[in-house]
């Protein structure tokens, strides 16, 4: 398919231009040719009338001849030998053209063209004959000679004998010829002038015609084109006012759609009964001086929306045809409401709405300027939920963004009006108190940990995390925004180290801490590269047979500058910065590396497990299954002396990084890794995903151990997680037994192994080995009696 | 009588070819010949300096039709013949009409090179002189008789 191209616009006056040219070249054209013609038909007249002149005096001077023959005959003085050369001369000069001889008497001189008319040649050379007859019949006259002998040329046949009869006969054909030969001369002389007048008046009457017709055409382009601005005009989104003196004088149709109503309604003053108040000043001082350039106002339409229209101001009153201001106007009412959303989104947290972190630095900012001139104190709360990431890890972000929005909800219900609540990022928020001192910031940290004592229902489930608060105060000068924010981080942390859902105040000791802590991460990277870990192995114990059933590999840390460095330590920082992955590779090869030597030398019992620790982020990593088939391999252990205790949360994981970990896990299991949930019980465990895991063991968080002795509570979880596992055929595993009490109760409630510092301490691998040969007591053995 | 001359070459080529084709076909025995309702066609033509016509004609209403060869202007007059000599004018010249009347003739004026015009005469039994009246034309032979029987 072909696809017409679009005519292409010309304006208005480019096309005029065109017109008016056209019309002066034909008139140009029509004068040169008509100025042309008339010379050349002036020229040719003049020519003609000296041909027709001596044309004329032919017959006079054939007259004459016969008068000076005749004169002579007489024995008078005359010469008609040269008249009868000036005839035939001038004969000759009429019909082939050159200088006309002269006469006497005659001093005009001419220069004839050859005559090219045919009927004019014809009677020329007839008149040649003519003059030749005549001045042979006058000659022979003259001489005496018998005229009656001479042989005529021009087909007269003359009868009579008498010689002056004859001169006179033939003189008169000879007249008779020039006047006809000067007729027919003169004849075309007027046909030439007749014909010029024709083409003269034909080319009047064309240039006239053409002149009239590119006028039409003129005026058509012109009405054409005032048809398309005025469609243009009239069609066009952009809305067109004119005013004048007297106020609104035109509007386009476009303006009443934007009104509201009809554009009459704007005409005169009535347009500014739509405008904003607020910009009325800048409109009516635009109309009155067409300045400044553009203008943005809001009017308000008869739908009782404010529209916000861009306008162009354009000063045409020194314009006859317009006489006025134009405004040019846009509706760039969605434009505006983009901006203002685009501006809403760069300083506000798209989840909760709260500032982000660009308005909260902003605001502290100004807040800073505030104080260093009134001196007013401000607060800044740093805000860290509790558990929030559990959350995100077992139920996914969606839940995670939900809880974060309730939360972010709760907050607002505890600060003022002029506060500054933002979320800078995760689930860490923050709280700009201006005029606030501590013990403002205090009371407000309170209630926002209180605003989290309630659970929170996400997703049918009741979901509980908890809120610690950083707080830094400050008067005065010389505060720094990002030091601020840094105090309040650091307070923060300190209140999560000092056990969460609580709130401490920044003081200058907590830098230091802070600094340690950037240290360790620093040299927890150099650790791994020296080779400055290694393995310990606590002892897992049956608590019916009292034998060694297990251990689990626990990484250790012994610093050159730290000394030995205990794992809850360095193991938050090693999960935080990604450590943890490499810790744990490091874990596992040493595990396996351990058991094999032990299986090797014989001092495996039957069924001992040696259990890694996998972190959830190693599990959700991916990779899992081959890094471990990788190891059994490398060090030759059996898989089923190998256990992966991994969190709940790491199990009960969604979307995709939770499927693979769990077809992982699968495929471990069945290539005979054992499978222990750790921690049980302090998770979001899905009773179902744990049935369909493939789960060996699990291990009762050290936290209900702990109260097993006088808490009911304790004690009822810890019988239902012992009951539970039993009742999915799994093996109990009792942490943390630190006392004899603990001991027996757990074997009371149905745990079927137990370890802890009761039992047996962690120890190095050689230890292991020389407690697994029997080479010492078997651990705990006394305690495991009791 | 009626000119013919305007337009003059187009109409004047025209009417030459019709009677030229008139002339072949008719010349043995139809010349004079009827032409229309005014009479005969009788075609003649003029030259410098004598009259091509048809010797004799039949009497009665006859259309002549006259075209000059040129290339000098002529004209026809038509007169009865009653002498070998028409009588001269004063200047010696020219015929002189005058003294052909009461008969006076019948004449086709002034026709140029190439033109052809005609006029309506009826001639009766009798013999008859065409002539050129122009000055010299008589004298230098342009005169043929004519007879109507």
């Amino acid at each position: 398919m072909t696809l017409r191209r679009g005519v292409r616009f010309r304006p208005l006056e480019t096309r005029g231009r065109r017109a008016v040219a056209a019309i002066l070249a034909t008139f140009a054209l029509v004068s040169v040719v008509s100025i042309v013609l008339s010379i050349k038909a002036t020229g040719r007249s003049k020519h003609q009338a000296a041909v027709v002149q001596v044309a004329a005096r032919q017959r006079t001077l054939a007259e004459r001849y016969v008068g000076e023959v005749l004169l002579a005959r007489s024995g008078q003085r005359a010469d008609p030998a040269t008249t009868a050369r000036l005839l035939a001369e001038s004969a000759k000069v009429l019909l082939d053209g050159g200088d006309v001889p002269g006469v006497n008497g005659d001093d005009d001189e001419a220069r004839l063209p050859a005559t090219s008319a045919k009927t004019a040649r014809l009677q020329l050379l007839q008149e040649q004959r003519l003059v030749r007859d005549l001045t042979a019949v006058g000659s022979a006259y003259l001489a005496g000679r018998p005229v009656s002998g001479i042989r005529l040329t021009a087909d007269e046949w003359i009868e009579t004998p008498d010689p002056v009869q004859r001169l006179r006969i033939l003189a008169a054909l000879t007249s008779n010829v020039s006047l006809d030969a000067a007729r027919t001369i003169a004849d075309r002389a007027d046909r030439n002038v007749g014909e010029l007048v024709t083409i003269q008046v034909g080319l009047g009457i064309g240039g006239f015609v053409a002149s009239f017709l590119l006028a039409l055409a003129l005026i058509a382009a012109t009405r054409r084109q005032t048809a398309h601005f005025r469609s243009l005009v009239t069609s066009s989104t952009d809305l067109v006012l004119v005013f004048g003196d007297e106020g609104c004088r035109y509007v386009s149709e476009s303006v009443g759609e934007v009104a509201g109503c009809p554009p009459a309604e704007m005409l005169g003053r009535g347009f500014e009964r739509f405008v904003a108040p607020d910009d009325l000043p800048s409109v009516r001082a635009a109309i009155e001086h067409g300045a400044p350039a553009q203008v943005l106002l809001r009017v308000l339409n008869k739908f009782g929306e404010w529209r916000n229209l861009e306008a162009h101001v354009t000063d045409l009153r020194g314009d006859r045809q317009v006489r006025g201001v134009v405004l040019n106007a846009r509706d760039v009412t969605e434009r505006v409401r983009l901006e203002d959303e685009l501006t809403r989104q760069a300083f506000h947290d798209g989840l909760t709405g709260l500032a982000n972190r660009a308005l909260f630095r902003d605001r502290l900012d100004h807040a800073l300027q505030q104080s260093g001139r009134q001196l007013v104190s401000l607060a800044v709360l740093l805000v860290d939920l509790d558990g929030f990431k559990q959350v995100n890890d077992s139920l996914g972000h969606d839940c995670g963004d939900q809880l974060l929005e309730v939360v972010a909800a709760r907050f607002m219900t505890v600060t003022r009006p002029g506060d500054t609540l933002a979320r800078l990022g995760g689930d860490e928020f923050a709280l700009l108190l201006e005029g606030a001192n501590e013990l403002t910031a205090t009371a407000v940290a309170r209630r926002l940990i209180a605003t989290m004592a309630s659970p929170i229902e996400i997703a049918g489930r009741s979901l509980r995390v908890g809120a610690s608060v950083g707080i830094v105060t400050h008067t005065g000068a010389g505060g720094d925004s990002d030091a601020l924010i840094r105090d309040a981080d650091l307070a923060m942390y300190a209140a999560k180290e000092a056990g969460r859902g609580r709130y401490e105040v920044f003081h200058h000791e907590m830098a230091r801490e802070l600094g340690e802590l950037l240290g360790l991460e620093h040299e927890l990277h150099l650790g791994l590269e020296r080779g400055e870990f290694e393995v310990y192995y606590q002892p897992l114990v049956d608590l019916e047979t009292r034998g060694l059933v297990g251990a689990e590999a626990l990484v250790r840390w012994r610093s050159p500058t730290r000394d030995l460095v205990p794992a809850e330590r360095f193991i938050a920082v090693a999960e935080a910065t990604g450590l943890i992955v490499e810790l744990g590779e490091f874990v596992l090869a040493d595990a396996c590396r351990h058991t094999a030597e032990w299986g090797r030398a014989g001092a495996l019992p039957d069924g001992f497990v040696t259990w890694v620790n996998i972190s959830g982020r190693q599990v959700s990593a991916g990779g899992l299954e081959q890094l471990v088939r990788q190891e059994l391999t490398r060090s030759g252990l059996a898989p089923a002396r190998l256990g992966l205790e991994v969190t709940e949360t790491a199990v009960v994981l969604e979307g995709t990084g939770g499927d693979r970990a769990r077809t992982e896990l699968k495929n471990l299991h069945a290539f005979g890794v054992r499978i222990a949930i750790d921690d049980f019980g302090t998770g979001f465990s899905s009773l179902g995903h744990l049935r369909r895991f493939p789960v060996d063991v699990l291990k009762v968080d050290r936290s209900f151990i702990q109260g097993v002795e006088h808490d009911a509570k304790d004690v009822a979880i810890t019988a239902n997680l012992a009951s539970l596992a039993h009742a999915l055929g799994l093996v109990a595993i009792a942490e943390g037994i630190e006392s004899p009490g603990q001991l027996r109760t757990v074997r009371e409630l149905g745990c079927d192994h137990a370890q802890g510092f009761l039992l047996a301490h962690p120890m190095p691998a050689h230890e292991l080995r020389r407690l697994l040969r029997g080479s010492v007591a078997e651990p705990g053995a006394a305690a495991a009696s009791a | 009588m009626r000119r013919l001359s305007q337009p003059r070459l187009h109409v004047g080529a025209l009417l030459v070819a019709v009677a030229v084709l008139g002339v072949v076909l008719g010349a043995s025995t139809a010349w004079p010949r009827s032409g229309g309702s005014n009479g005969r066609l009788v075609y003649m033509t003029v030259e410098d300096f004598k009259i091509n016509a048809p010797a004799s004609i039949r009497p009665g209403r006859l259309r002549l039709q006259l075209h000059n060869l040129g290339p000098d202007s002529h004209e026809l007059l038509i007169a009865p013949l009653r002498a070998a000599r028409l009588p001269l004018r004063r200047d010696g010249l020219t015929v002189d009409e005058d003294a052909l009347e009461p008969l006076h003739p019948v004449e086709i004026e002034a026709v140029e090179e190439g033109d052809t015009e005609e006029t309506d005469v009826d001639l009766r039994r009798g013999r008859y002189v065409l002539f050129c009246n122009m000055a010299g034309h008589y004298l230098g032979g342009m005169h043929r008789t004519l007879v109507v029987r």
